[in-house]
């Protein structure tokens, strides 16, 4: 770091803040746990979720009259893709397992798994550290 | 970078001078950081250790990863991870992740990590993480490498699920549990507890209204208990801007810090009407299924590490924990860090990992 980085303000303020940050989070914490704060936000919550749910409905209704699909078409579409993933998943899985058997059969050995595993008998010797 | 070429010999020339001088290599500085940055998880080369599907069932998926050494320990070690929180912390780039220096030490090294709960999977409650899918991956660690016994390693919320686990039964496969900066103590979660009971919050109004609780709900949860971090950090960066490899470093960090998982609406019910407000774990109400979670049950070796500067976790809401717990041989480490820092990270290769290696390997043959 050269002698002129002191000289500069933006980065003289960056530094201040990074300092200061941890007493300036604690003063915000501390009055977002104002009895009120709570109340606030609690209400605050309350009409968010009913302006949501109206919102949602009269943009769903204006969307499928333009033939748009909406956040719920959207989401079932997530629905079907997370669905179609779990099978896939599944079927990985089951080749796996299936590897493993025919590895099994192949090599005529108790080993379990795709491939030839390590041998389980490492023994706690000292760090070295 | 050079001076303005016409230079002015009066004392007001020279103010001009510096401060032209301190505008450009502010710029100039600063350029880099305007230049595209890496963003993706495929960019950004997080969880690079090879790793097999191993189960998947509902929103659970457990990986195995590669083992490097020829030999290793007898008991395998699952990893379990927070639900609202991705496994690649633990795996976060070559040279930083646990994952790698957990196979590099002997250890065959399993995750469970979770994936985001569909719409219909909102019915997914404590209980079902417990029993059926914590449970279900031990069986699957089980059936996939031969050995009965498993360490259990869980990290925040994952710590929970694991410690719920091995209370509910003590004569099952967990031969040692490890439990990272794990709340036990709903009343020292201070903020949440002073929201949640406010007669303004109802929790299964949110629940009804939008089935799982989004991911960036919960990001602005966790941010609003150090609200300006996340900007000391941007300013952390600037000020970092010209070393390629803090940038890295930062963005795969920042990545991992906003990319929550939504939770499913019953287990968000459970953990607030349970933990948060009824705070069941400490008064040892807490049950599942009708089963009862009591803590004392638990009598494997226990291993809690919580961070000195953990505002996500605070002391107050983990300390009592390791009382809480049965075991004889039972072991707290309190270390210097935060809540990520601690699993993660430059500090974490010098201070965490050797010491969570030397407790796990005595017990691993």
């Amino acid at each position: 770091m050269s002698n002129d980085d002191s000289l500069d303000p933006i980065r003289l303020w960056r530094e201040w803040f990074v300092k200061s940050e941890k007493a300036w989070s604690d003063t915000l914490t501390e009055m977002m746990g104002d009895e009120n704060f709570s109340r606030g936000m609690g209400r605050y919550m309350h009409e968010a979720l009913h302006t949501h749910r109206m919102f949602s409905e009269s943009m769903a209704q204006y969307l499928a009259n333009l033939n748009i699909p909406s956040r719920g078409d959207i989401l079932d579409m997530s629905d079907r893709l997370a669905h179609i993933e779990e099978t896939l998943n599944h079927i990985q899985v089951e080749l796996r397992s299936q590897r493993a058997q025919l590895t099994k059969l192949a090599a005529g050995t108790p080993e379990a798994g795709p491939r030839k595993r390590p041998a389980r008998t490492r023994t706690a010797e000292p760090n070295p550290s | 970078m050079e001076a303005p070429s016409a230079r002015n010999e009066s004392p007001a020339g020279d103010v001009d001078s510096r401060i032209g001088r301190i505008i450009e290599r502010a710029i100039a500085r600063n350029i880099p950081g305007l230049a595209p940055l890496p963003q993706t998880e495929s960019e950004l080369d997080v969880g690079p250790t090879p790793k097999e599907l191993v189960y998947s069932d509902e929103t659970a998926r457990l990986y195995h990863y590669e083992p490097v050494l020829d030999e290793i320990y007898r008991v395998p070690l699952l990893l379990v991870m927070s639900p609202v929180a991705k496994g690649y912390i633990l795996d976060l780039a070559r040279g930083q992740s646990l994952v790698e220096y957990l196979l590099l030490q002997g250890h065959d090294v399993y995750m469970l990590d979770w994936a985001a709960p569909r719409r219909e999977q909102s019915r997914l409650g404590l209980a079902e993480y417990v029993i059926d899918l914590v449970g279900g991956c031990i069986d699957a660690v089980a059936r996939d490498c031969g050995e009965d016994d498993i360490t259990l390693v869980g990290y925040c919320m994952g710590g929970m699920l694991s410690a719920m686990y091995t209370a509910l039964n003590p004569a099952g496969a967990v031969k040692n549990l490890v439990c990272f900066t794990t709340p036990a103590n709903g009343d020292g979660m201070e903020l949440y507890k002073k929201w949640m009971t406010s007669p303004a919050f109802d929790i299964d109004r949110l629940v009804d209204e939008l089935g799982n609780i989004p991911g960036d709900f919960i990001n602005q949860s966790l941010q609003a208990l150090r609200p300006l971090q996340r900007s000391a950090n941007q300013m952390r960066l600037l000020n970092n801007v010209q070393d390629d490899a803090f940038v890295k470093a930062h963005l795969r960090f920042d990545r991992w810090a906003v990319d929550q998982l939504p939770v499913p609406g019953m287990l968000a019910r459970d953990l607030v009407r349970d933990f948060i407000i009824g705070n069941k774990i400490v008064d040892n109400t807490l049950e599942l299924r009708g089963q009862r979670v009591d803590l004392a049950r638990i009598t494997v070796p226990f291993l809690h590490v919580a961070a000195q500067h953990d505002h996500i976790v605070p002391a107050a809401a983990s300390r009592d924990l390791i009382g809480l717990v049965g075991s004889k041989e039972k072991q707290e480490i309190v270390m210097k860090g935060g809540h990520v820092s601690l699993v993660a990270g430059g500090n974490a290769v010098f201070r965490l990992w050797p010491q969570l290696d030397q407790w796990i390997r005595v017990r691993a043959t």
